[in-house]
């Protein structure tokens, strides 16, 4: 499937309110009362939102990952970010680099699995799931349930507990509005403006949805593909 | 301990013995190249011996800044030890991007110390705390970017990576992402090539200094290092919103460019590579960096090279820079598997050039060999020529050496750098194209006076912004002069440092200019690690007034990270205090003033006399009351008066000028008590 840019993307590939409840099942439904509306064109958008990236305009700098682990723990991690960038540096572009940032899905398997409820649907914060530490259990099924690869679900393991991407909404290291109603780090931090969000649900099948085309006039400018 | 991981390891490649220092014991000295050189200076007790010496030691350290998201200072590795490149062998530097420092401080070590010698080729395996002497057989014989695929594989039993990877088990188990960062050495550090670099991914490199020589000197292939632990840091709201705050008021812009047109800190990146860009490629950043300045391409053997290393092409026959074709990209592609310095590799093939076009180099001649050189400028002429000096078979054993040794060998030193054949200004280093000593003095002084090429751009932006828009900067020089004047404590407001006028350039006010670039540099970018392609931000078109950075942003990123209230000046201060201290060692090494020099051609031949892009190298120039923008091409250096500056120069930093030692009274206040000892002890005290 050739890309599109990102306003295209969000009027093709988003779903309809029938198409939502088809993938959120019952769990989400419940959610959705208070988390989801119609939007223009049959667009349906949350109360939470949704982190886009463009895997092509991404340079690669890791910059998302360490303002993540910044602004949730106060250090510098990688292995803490609940954003990923993989990268082999021998490889061609466009395969040299993954980036990978939790889905935020609209049936999310973590939470399905979890035994003790720790991951929920967070009212303060739109509905965004986040992980209650004080309720983790450290059982990690949650990490293997994620269904991409690397898993979304991240293992905290100097802490011994899940955590995943909340939008910012706990950032205790950052003197900002975070969640879906204030800012993201690794949004704010990105040089190049690699990272959006929204609040339109993207496509769940595949991977089309979240890997979109930021690249515009700016980006031809400096000689770089914009298809 | 704010920002550092406070252990240092100590490997005794010799002993197999693994030692932890404790970073704290060195803190005073800030990191990177500070630490570096006291490490050096506690760890080798005789500084006359060889780089080959397996009692030498080099140093690979990070800084408080590594790993962290400090814009253009994450990324940075500083390497030091006694070179193998320059003449004499001096205890010196050099440094790299990418993100091995970062994954140094996240297994939890601030650096590396490495001295010995193996009984056979090894490499270095450190995950976290594990750290493993390991056989190098498989893995010595192999070019960089092949070392590094074996490395990984080994490390994380994965062929390829797209998942999480975990180490140890059980409560232990930790994980990444992340492939190990490696540093290698290619096959010319394992052939003793005095132009053996240290090779990380792609394009990283340690390259000036000859340390892959002194790595294959050790049976050391390679070095690496996964880490997954956490760097702490003592502001990191501060933290953040400063880099948020620089990134916004004096980055680049995508969507107005030109806004940012004159900066180092806001450059368009791509400007750094001297082929042809874009198409199917990104713009690549080191970690942390806000603006790349490399690119990984579709076509692979491009990847992460940048700056002089992408212009070997033109060397190899590719008239139009807008070439893409492999010819264009090989040569730089097997520079960087072979581990070959590209810088001494361009100024030595326009060296053999010559003498073969002067009927000396070739079958038969005086200086007999069998490269093609029917087939020059040619892809095919490029890789005889490296198999020759990896081979050392012939005249490459002499090549191999670096083209000043050769010319030695062959019995043309004198005469060829007398006529300029032999482009090589200063410690049988090449110069360093365009920052000539003619023109950019400071940069001369400063090479001279130190121990290798500075390699330290951070005036040149004022020929480059010339130089791109033909003598119309947007910007009248006596503005820039007295914006970067302002910023450079504690010399600040003598706006005559920049005066580039040939009647000042021995001046005192360029001995404070001279002074100044040393102290800062040896704190701020070779210490805390800023890089040179980002900082110092003196002019940015985006500011208000025109001020960049500079001044303001070194120090809020420092204290943010560390918790420290280090202002500017302080940094500079500490600054000085490394330079005494590599002095120090330079003067135990058997410097003295009367080697501090440049070759005869400065002093004879006028720059630029040959024509060429340098005939515009124009700099600011004051005269009769006014400053201007003018040429500084068709002139040559005085000898005695850059003796004179010398003098000037010794007096301003406290040496002693007869001989360019330290005073122990300069050396007492800065609390190297024990220095000015050392020195008396060996006769090397320079007078009061």
């Amino acid at each position: 499937m050739s890309e599109k840019t990102h306003q295209e993307r969000t009027s093709l590939n988003t779903i309809t309110r029938r198409e939502f409840i088809k993938y959120s099942g019952m769990a989400v439904i419940g959610a959705c009362v208070v988390g989801c509306k119609g939007g223009p064109g049959g667009k349906v958008e949350v109360n939470w939102g949704f982190l886009l990236v463009d895997m092509k305009k991404c340079q690669g700098c890791m910059s998302c990952m360490l303002a993540c682990s910044l602004t949730h723990h106060g250090v510098e991690n990688l292995s803490l970010s609940r954003i990923q960038v993989l990268q082999n540096p021998f490889e061609a572009w466009p395969n040299d680099l993954t980036l990978v940032q939790c889905r935020q899905c609209v049936k999310p398997s973590c939470v399905a699995v979890c035994p003790t409820r720790a991951l929920s649907y967070d009212p303060a914060y739109g509905n965004v799931t986040t992980v209650d530490i004080t309720k983790c259990i450290g059982c990690r099924r949650c990490v293997s349930a994620c269904s991409y690869q690397p898993s979304r679900a991240i293992w905290n393991f100097e802490e011994g507990h899940s955590q995943k991407c909340d939008l910012c909404a706990y950032t205790p290291h950052w003197n900002e509005k975070g969640g879906p109603e204030g800012k993201q780090a690794c949004r704010e931090i990105c040089p190049l403006g690699a990272i959006v969000f929204t609040k339109v649900i993207p496509d769940q099948e595949g991977d089309d949805g979240y890997n979109v085309n930021l690249r515009g006039e700016e980006w031809a400018r400096l000689g770089y593909p914009t298809d | 301990m704010h920002g550092y991981a406070g252990k240092i390891l100590l490997i005794n490649l010799t002993t197999e013995e693994i030692t932890v220092l404790n970073t704290s014991d060195y803190e005073e000295w800030g990191g990177g190249h500070g630490i570096g050189s006291k490490l050096f200076w506690d760890l080798v007790p005789d500084k006359t011996i060889s780089c080959f010496d397996p009692a030498n030691v080099v140093t690979i350290m990070s800084s408080p800044l590594s790993g962290t998201m400090v814009p253009g200072a994450s990324s940075r590795t500083e390497v030091q030890g006694i070179g193998s490149q320059t003449y004499p062998e001096w205890f010196t530097r050099s440094n790299f991007g990418g993100r091995f420092s970062a994954m140094l401080k996240y297994a939890g070590w601030d650096g590396i110390a490495v001295t010995g010698k193996a009984s056979k080729p090894v490499w270095i395996d450190i995950r976290n705390d594990d750290v493993q002497i390991r056989d190098a057989d498989g893995l010595w014989g192999e070019g960089t970017w092949e070392t590094q695929k074996k490395i990984w594989e080994y490390v994380t039993g994965e062929p390829v990576i797209n998942d999480w990877l975990e180490f140890a088990s059980g409560e232990t188990a930790v994980r990444t992402t992340q492939r190990p960062a490696v540093l290698t050495i290619g096959l010319a550090g394992e052939t003793l090539s005095r132009m053996a670099c240290l090779i990380h991914d792609a394009g990283a490199a340690a390259g000036q200094g000859g340390f892959g020589a002194v790595w294959g000197s050790k049976n050391l292939k390679a070095v690496s290092v996964i880490g997954t632990g956490s760097i702490t840091i003592a502001d990191p709201d501060e933290l953040l919103s400063s880099r948020l705050w620089a990134q916004r008021e004096y980055g680049n812009d995508l969507y107005h460019p030109e806004a940012s047109a004159w900066t180092w800190f806001g450059v368009d990146g791509k400007d750094q590579m001297m082929w042809k860009t874009g198409g199917n490629a990104r713009l690549h950043a080191c970690i942390g960096c806000h603006r790349g300045c490399h690119e990984r391409s579709e076509k692979a053997f491009k990847n992460e090279s940048m700056c002089s290393e992408t212009y070997l092409f033109v060397y190899a026959g590719q008239e139009a820079i807008n070439n893409d074709t492999e010819e264009t990209y090989r040569p730089t592609y097997l520079a960087q598997s072979l581990g070959l310095n590209a810088n001494e590799i361009i100024k030595g093939y326009s060296y053999i050039k010559a003498l073969y076009q002067m009927g000396v180099m070739g079958p038969g001649k005086e200086i007999d060999c069998d490269l093609p050189f029917d087939k020059l400028d040619t892809l095919e002429f490029m890789e005889k020529l490296y198999d020759l000096i990896i081979s050392r078979k012939g005249v490459g054993d002499d090549m191999a050496e670096g083209f000043y040794r050769a010319a030695e060998r062959w019995g043309r030193l004198e005469k060829d750098l007398g006529t300029n054949l032999l482009y090589y200004a200063y410690w049988g280093m090449p110069t360093h194209s365009s920052y000539d000593p003619r023109a950019e003095v400071h940069w001369g002084y400063g090479t001279i006076l130190g121990d290798r090429d500075i390699n330290e751009h951070d005036f040149c932006f004022i020929f480059w912004k010339n130089f791109t828009t033909k003598g119309n900067p947007p910007l009248d020089a006596e503005t820039v002069v007295k914006i970067v004047t302002d910023k450079m404590e504690p010399y600040n407001g003598d706006l005559f440092m920049l005066d580039a006028s040939t009647e000042n350039i021995y001046s005192d006010h360029v001995a404070k200019l001279v002074a100044w670039h040393r102290h800062y540099t040896r704190f701020w970018k070779e210490s805390a690690l800023y890089c040179d392609n980002r900082w110092p931000d003196f002019v940015n078109t985006k500011a208000p007034d025109n001020k960049g950075l500079s001044g303001e942003g070194e120090p809020r990123f420092y204290n943010a990270v560390t918790g420290k209230k280090l202002s500017f000046a302080d940094g500079v201060a500490l600054g000085q205090k490394i330079w005494n201290l590599d002095n120090a060692i330079w003067t135990l090494q058997g410097r003295h003033r009367d080697m501090v020099r440049f070759e005869e051609f400065i002093y004879q031949e006028p720059f630029a006399g040959r024509g060429g892009p340098d005939t515009n190298y124009i700099l600011p120039w004051f005269e009769n009351g006014t400053w201007s923008y003018r040429k500084v091409n068709g002139r040559f250096l005085d000898k005695q008066k850059v003796e004179e500056f010398k003098t000037r120069f010794y007096e301003l930093e406290g040496w002693d000028t007869a001989t360019g030692w330290p005073r122990r009274s300069t050396l007492e206040s800065q609390g190297l008590d024990y220095v000015a000892d050392a020195l008396e002890e060996k006769g090397k005290l320079g007078a009061p």
